[in-house]
């Protein structure tokens, strides 16, 4: 990739943040990418230590703060029209009401989605607890002198510190896979509503 | 790392690279590698930060036949160095009474 490339796929990335933002940062990497290649790397050379695009404008919306991406979506770009602005009180009953709607459903998404996870681990300390209940049994079992049973509740108790430990690092995962879920949805939002903005 | 405790390291480290004589972001992120590696994303940010904080000023200069960006360190930025070795020479002897305390491992 070279760097007019780059520097085009950055731009397209970041399309809808104000100008002026855009344009210092587009110049800011154009000048590392010069600097590298005064070094005497090739322009791909220099274009490729600099990053990918798409990393950089990762990067660059994950550091806006949301509310700032939302004040500069809901500036309006012209003042609106009397009629404009009535028929928007007309109908902020039902538009309001359908945007917590819409929050709640996401919301209980998530939440759904975490007590899942959560209830993940209160199966594995159910499964611990019985491993401990299986060992008493053994022991008090093969004291009364019944050894094959106490075998068997030995066996269990075995299996179920297994399954605990296994199920453990399951939930693990399973949690941290949830947090993965809950940034990049911030992230896809925060890139949807960036990305609308310009397309006209 | 706290990422807040993080922010002021970070801040103090670039104030550095420029404190004793003007420099430019490839220049900046190249003399900080031997200690730490910085993206340029990452950098960008923070000479943001300290030129809003007025910690460091910005000129535009001709190199080369193309436009760079120059990066000079104020008296405020000056003074946010010093505050920030006056504090840590506490962090530092605190920091030997916990290793002390705690066998350090």
């Amino acid at each position: 990739m070279n760097k007019q490339e780059f520097l085009c796929e950055i731009r397209k990335g970041l399309k809808g943040l104000p100008e002026k933002d855009v344009e210092e940062r587009i110049s800011f990497y154009g000048e590392m990418i010069d600097d590298r290649m005064e070094e005497g790397k090739t322009e791909e050379q220099a274009v490729a230590e600099t990053g990918t695009p798409d990393e950089i404008v990762s990067g660059i919306i994950a550091d806006i703060p949301l509310s700032k991406i939302v004040k500069e979506k809901i500036r309006p770009k012209r003042s609106l029209k009397v009629w404009e602005i009535t028929l928007f009180i007309f109908f902020s009953p039902i538009l309001f009401s359908l945007l917590i709607a819409a929050i709640a459903v996401v919301f209980s998404l998530f939440t759904v989605l975490f007590s899942l996870a959560i209830s993940l681990y209160a199966v594995d300390l159910a499964v611990a607890a019985a491993s401990l209940y299986g060992l008493f049994s053994f022991v008090v079992i093969s004291a009364r002198g019944n050894p094959s049973v106490g075998a068997a509740f030995l066996g269990i108790a075995i299996f179920c510190i297994g399954a605990a430990i296994l199920l453990f690092y399951g939930s693990n995962y399973v949690l941290k896979k949830f947090f993965v879920l809950l940034k990049n949805t911030a992230l896809l939002f925060k890139r949807s509503v960036i990305g609308k903005e310009k397309m006209k | 790392m706290d990422a807040q405790l993080k922010r002021g390291l970070l801040d103090v480290c670039v104030l550095s690279a420029i404190k004793n004589d003007e420099s430019y972001g490839y220049k900046i992120i190249k003399d900080m590698k031997p200690y730490l590696e910085m993206s340029e994303s990452t950098l960008y940010t923070i000479l943001k930060r300290l030129e809003t904080a007025e910690l460091l000023t910005v000129r535009t200069a001709e190199h080369d036949g193309r436009l760079r960006k120059y990066y000079k360190i104020t008296k405020n930025g000056l003074k946010r160095i010093e505050n920030f070795k006056e504090e840590w020479r506490e962090v530092m002897s605190i920091y030997k009474f916990v290793s002390k305390e705690s066998g350090n491992e």
